[in-house]
């Protein structure tokens, strides 16, 4: 898992701060931006394994951005992760999104905030080992 | 043949009498011997209303006179004593001559008629009054939109209104309404139920039930319409009270996820800075802390502005005094983000009336939030606030603007709009809401002109001349003077 490219979309300059350090502590590769326009100039140069992206963003949300992501498969092997102070209102808000974008995978992961660090790191880890069991596939 | 005829003028259901022009009766059918007697040879004035004399307008002398008939109304007293409200027509009987010689009089019994007259005058009266006081707001409307009627509720909240548009009158629009329930019920003749916000004469917002009926003349069809509106603004206030408890703990709790966040992320670069023994990561993260209890502060204040109402208390306010207070208070915050904020007083912009607490929380809310945008601008360097203020009569002008990260039209619009953040997690959508009601309360407005990338610019107008009305109201409480 070390190395691992992890892309940060929040327009909390706070959130970004903590977040880059953290993850960097961990042996992660961080990029960060504050909007969904230029998270994705920064997918195009830097190929993340992972998005950890805000849901309410200026402009452009972050299940807009989810929705660009997995439209295009170039990125079907990026995995978005959100994070929201809004639990239950992303999860209605992702289910409805997403049922007017038939058959498209929701995110592959959620986490709340205030942030749970041992969770990020938990669900960052088993995006990792899924990573690691489809390459064994592919391999075989 | 005679015979028939003077059948015919003995049966006639009504009072038949012949008067010679001394006004003597010399004949009378059967009904008026029935009720007044054999009384041939008497004066008609005598028989019929007991006088001693002729009558004025009498219409027999009438037609003694020019020859022709007349009509009236008069009221006869029978030999019984009865009143006998009837309706007079005469008719001149000539000779050969052509010389009116005698003057027949035919009384028609019209007590029937008086009596409904009056029961449909009464009913009338009954349902215009009705009409008049009923609690709700009444108008009739022609298709082309003409206001035909309008109650007393109607005239006190919306002026005389008779022949002006509905939605003139209405809402104060120069034309019609996008979804018009009139021109729905002269089309389809059903009754329309709907909610609106109309506008009264005075400018004042009522939420209104509106039902509209169409009104058939004889011929059934749809001649106009009826519009009964009944004020529900104080049940919208209730219920908009209620969803903004609900929508404030909402924002609240959100809110508090977001300065938390900030505050763990502070916490974890002071402990991580420690222990990697890294000075510049712990200034960084207690920085961090700083900046989110700061927050707190702050968020607590909005939440008490809120909460609380009070009285304005307008006093003098140097203008470019308050500005450079506001200036010194943001001064700490912008140095830390190594930014640029000053203040340009143009000359001697003097004193404004206002209250000094509640304008300068509305400054400083504002100051903060230009703050923020060049804070959340990653993509240029060299930011900067610039405060400036200028006396612009009849205004007394505030301008703060920065080249932050901006706002699209969307965000503009809204920026003032109760909960609305574009702050994300770290905003409550309280503090422009407050500084926008503040400044509304003083008379005074905020403008603000804003473009993606480039920065924002809010203008604040205050009155020179303080408003009567502003003494009245109340404003949110602000806790300014408690920084």
């Amino acid at each position: 898992m070390s190395g691992q490219r992890v892309l940060v979309v929040d327009d909390d300059p706070d959130t970004v701060i903590y977040l880059t350090a953290f993850l960097e502590d961990h042996g992660y590769d961080v990029r960060a931006t504050n909007d969904t326009v230029h998270a994705l100039d920064t997918i195009e140069r830097y190929h993340p394994e992972v998005i950890l992206a805000d849901v309410v963003l200026p402009g452009r949300s972050g299940l807009d951005l989810l929705v660009t992501i997995r439209r295009d498969p170039r990125w079907r092997d990026c995995a978005v992760v959100m994070i929201t102070g809004m639990d239950e209102i992303l999860q209605h808000d992702c289910a409805s999104y997403l049922v007017s974008h038939e058959g498209m995978a929701g995110p592959d992961g959620v986490l709340g905030k205030p942030i749970d660090p041992g969770a990020v790191l938990a669900v960052l880890a088993e995006l990792s080992r899924r990573r690691a069991c489809t390459k064994l596939e592919e391999c075989r | 043949m005679t015979e028939r005829y003077r059948q015919y003028f003995e049966e006639m259901p009504c009072y038949l009498s012949v008067h010679d022009p001394s006004f003597r009766i010399i004949d009378g059918n059967q009904r008026f011997r029935r009720d007044f007697g054999e009384r041939l040879g008497d004066q008609c004035y005598r028989v019929y209303k007991g006088r001693d004399e002729g009558c004025e307008n009498c219409p027999v002398a009438a037609t003694f006179a020019d020859g022709v008939s007349h009509m009236s109304e008069q009221i006869l007293v029978t030999t019984g004593g009865e009143k006998v409200q009837v309706l007079v027509n005469t008719t001149p009987i000539r000779n050969g001559a052509g010389e009116t010689v005698a003057v027949m009089e035919m009384h028609t019994d019209i007590r029937e008629v008086k009596l409904l007259q009056e029961q449909l005058r009464r009913s009338q009266s009954r349902l215009g009054r009705l009409f008049e006081e009923v609690p709700c707001y009444i108008s009739v409307q022609g298709p082309d939109r003409v206001i035909q009627h309008a109650n007393r509720a109607f005239r006190e909240t919306f002026g005389p209104a008779l022949g002006d548009h509905c939605y003139s009158v209405y809402k104060h629009r120069d034309e019609p309404c996008l979804y018009c329930p009139s021109q729905e019920v002269f089309a389809n003749g059903k009754v329309q139920k709907h909610e609106e916000l109309v506008t009264s004469a005075c400018g004042e917002q009522i939420n209104v039930l509106c039902t509209t009926a169409p009104l058939h003349n004889a011929a059934g069809e749809i001649e106009a319409v009826i519009e009964m509106s009944t004020d529900i603004t104080e049940i919208r206030k209730l219920q908009s009270q209620l969803t903004s408890i609900g929508l404030l703990v909402g924002s609240i709790s959100h809110g508090i996820k977001g300065l938390l966040t900030g505050l763990d992320g502070g916490m974890y670069l002071v402990n991580t800075g420690f222990d990697k023994n890294r000075p510049e990561r712990v200034k960084q993260g207690w920085e961090m802390v700083q900046r989110n209890v700061e927050r707190i502060r702050s968020m607590v204040l909005d939440i008490l502005y809120y909460a609380k109402d009070r009285d304005l208390e307008i006093n003098d306010i140097d203008a470019a005094r308050l500005a450079a207070d506001v200036v010194d208070s943001g001064q700490k915050r912008a140095t830390d983000l190594d930014l640029a904020l000053t203040l340009a007083v143009a000359d001697e912009p003097g004193v404004v009336p206002g209250d000094p607490k509640a304008v300068r929380a509305m400054l400083v809310n504002i100051v903060e939030n230009s703050l923020d945008a060049c804070r959340a601008d990653t993509y240029k360097t060299g930011h900067a606030v610039v405060v400036t203020v200028r006396r612009v009569p009849p205004w007394m002008e505030f301008a703060i603007e920065d080249n932050g990260i901006g706002m699209d039209r969307e965000t503009r619009e809204k920026i003032f709009s109760l909960f609305f953040s574009s702050k994300g997690i770290s905003g409550t959508g309280l503090g422009l809401f407050i500084s926008n009601k503040i400044a509304d309360k003083l008379g005074g407005s905020i403008d603000v002109a804003s473009e993606p990338g480039k920065g924002s610019r809010f203008v604040v107008r205050l009155p020179l001349e303080a408003k009567p009305s502003t003494h009245q109201g109340s404003a949110p409480e602000t806790a300014a003077g408690e920084r």
